[in-house]
């Protein structure tokens, strides 16, 4: 690519700023390199001759798509299959044949919310066949959401690298599950369709989704700003049937507000809806209203004024 | 300390691969072939072994299955690391006893991966 430039610190702190605003993310004060790494792709792939050439355009046009795109990029987690084999311990120990126990053989829907490439939400799929000898008529609608990009594009397609199929997944599960493509490897259609996967704003309201009864949110939390965390978790919590569960990273906890949930004894991350409980907590003054394209073009207006 | 047998005819292979295998707190061994490797594992199994496939003098299949049949031969934990990619040949290597399978080419942490997938870790 031409024209690969530094970053210049009033791009970052920008960038910085943007990603705060959009997607309730801190990216915290020293990841240049990773920002550089993580837009140059993106920067080829739309056709700017450069990174700068790309970051300027964004910031004098206010195009809400290519900020969209950018913050999609900037956010997007580093994932493997299995990661934290823990929480996922949780889900085929407890969470699933408690489910299957209360709902009789009914429809299961779990979301595997901030899915990225998808690597969580087929590694469930594939947990959940091998359930099937324990849990007869085991029926469950796995979805995952994440913002509109390139690796959510990847998880609909059900393809992975040479060394995404290497981190964390058993060489059991890639001969069970997968083809070969050249150097790709592809999830075999039979779980590829038992999984679905959208495109969602993960800070916009949450309704259209509808009710689910477990919900993985793993390793994304600590990585909000305190206000951000607190706009998720509520609205995850309105989207978990009662008796239903959080399944959170077998390290991370909620802290000061319990959404509704209580911890399941024992099980580090893992948290069960109360009866009857609607999520209203007290409004937050440090919640920021959902961002708009008002929030966005504010964003770019004090951008304008750094570059003068 | 745990021990690895590192088995590929390539020196640099092997040079690569031990010091991420010394990194991961292992002690490592170096053989060239699935001959010097099995004279090794007769005078100590090691706790993992990481097994090119292709070699001269004995390749790693055929050492995987001789392995096997061998007193002992059970306990060491065998990851294959070759660049061989089929499935058949991944579940011909499966067959014959190896734990997991690393496609090259690998990275310190699809080593680290595998290693802890078997147990290893």
């Amino acid at each position: 690519m031409r024209g690969a430039l530094t970053l210049k610190p009033s791009y970052y702190e920008a960038l910085k700023r943007l990603t705060l605003e959009l997607a309730g993310v801190n990216l915290g004060s020293d990841h240049t390199f990773l920002v550089e790494t993580r837009l140059s792709g993106l920067a080829e792939r739309e056709g700017y001759d450069s990174l700068s050439t790309m970051i300027e355009e964004l910031f004098t046009s206010g195009q809400t798509r290519l900020a969209v795109q950018i913050v999609s990029a900037l956010v997007e987690r580093d994932m493997h299959f299995f990661r934290d084999p823990k929480s996922f311990e949780h889900l085929t120990e407890t969470v699933l044949p408690a489910l299957h126990e209360a709902r009789g053989g009914g429809r299961i829907r779990i979301l595997s919310f901030g899915c990225a490439s998808g690597q969580e939400a087929y590694g469930v799929a594939m947990r959940v066949m091998e359930l099937a000898d324990r849990l007869p008529n085991l029926k469950i609608d796995i979805i995952g959401v994440d913002y509109p990009s390139q690796a959510l594009e990847r998880a609909k397609e059900g393809r992975y690298t040479h060394f995404e199929v290497q981190r964390g997944l058993p060489v059991q599960d890639l001969v069970q599950h997968f083809t070969r493509d050249n150097e790709d490897w592809v999830i075999k259609p039979a779980l590829r369709h038992a999984v679905e996967f959208k495109e969602m704003h993960l800070l916009s309201s949450l309704e259209s989704l509808g009710q689910f009864h477990a919900v993985m949110f793993r390793g994304a939390l600590p990585h909000y700003s305190s206000s951000a965390q607190v706009r998720v978790l509520r609205g995850l919590a309105n989207l978990v049937q009662e008796f239903g569960y959080l399944i959170l990273g077998s390290d991370e906890t909620l802290n000061n507000i319990n959404y509704g949930f209580d911890k399941v004894y024992g099980k580090s991350g893992l948290y069960r809806k109360r009866e009857d409980e609607i999520v209203e907590p007290e409004p937050d003054p440090n919640v920021k209203q959902p961002t708009d394209r008002k929030t966005f073009e504010r964003t770019v207006r004090k951008k304008r004024s750094i570059s003068g | 300390m745990k021990t690895c047998l590192i088995v590929d005819d390539s020196r640099m292979i092997r040079r690569v691969a031990g010091r991420i295998v010394k990194d991961m707190g292992f002690e490592t061994i170096e053989a060239a072939n699935g001959q010097e490797a099995l004279d090794a594992c007769l005078v100590e199994m090691p706790h993992a072994i990481l097994l090119d496939w292709n070699m001269p003098v004995m390749d790693g299949f055929s050492f995987l299955k001789t392995l096997r049949a061998e007193k002992d031969g059970d306990k060491p934990i065998v990851l294959f690391c070759t660049s061989e990619r089929d499935i058949d040949k991944i579940i011909e290597a499966l067959s014959a006893g190896a734990n997991e399978y690393i496609m090259k080419p690998f990275d310190s942490a699809i080593i680290e991966s595998k290693f802890q997938l078997a147990g290893l870790l």
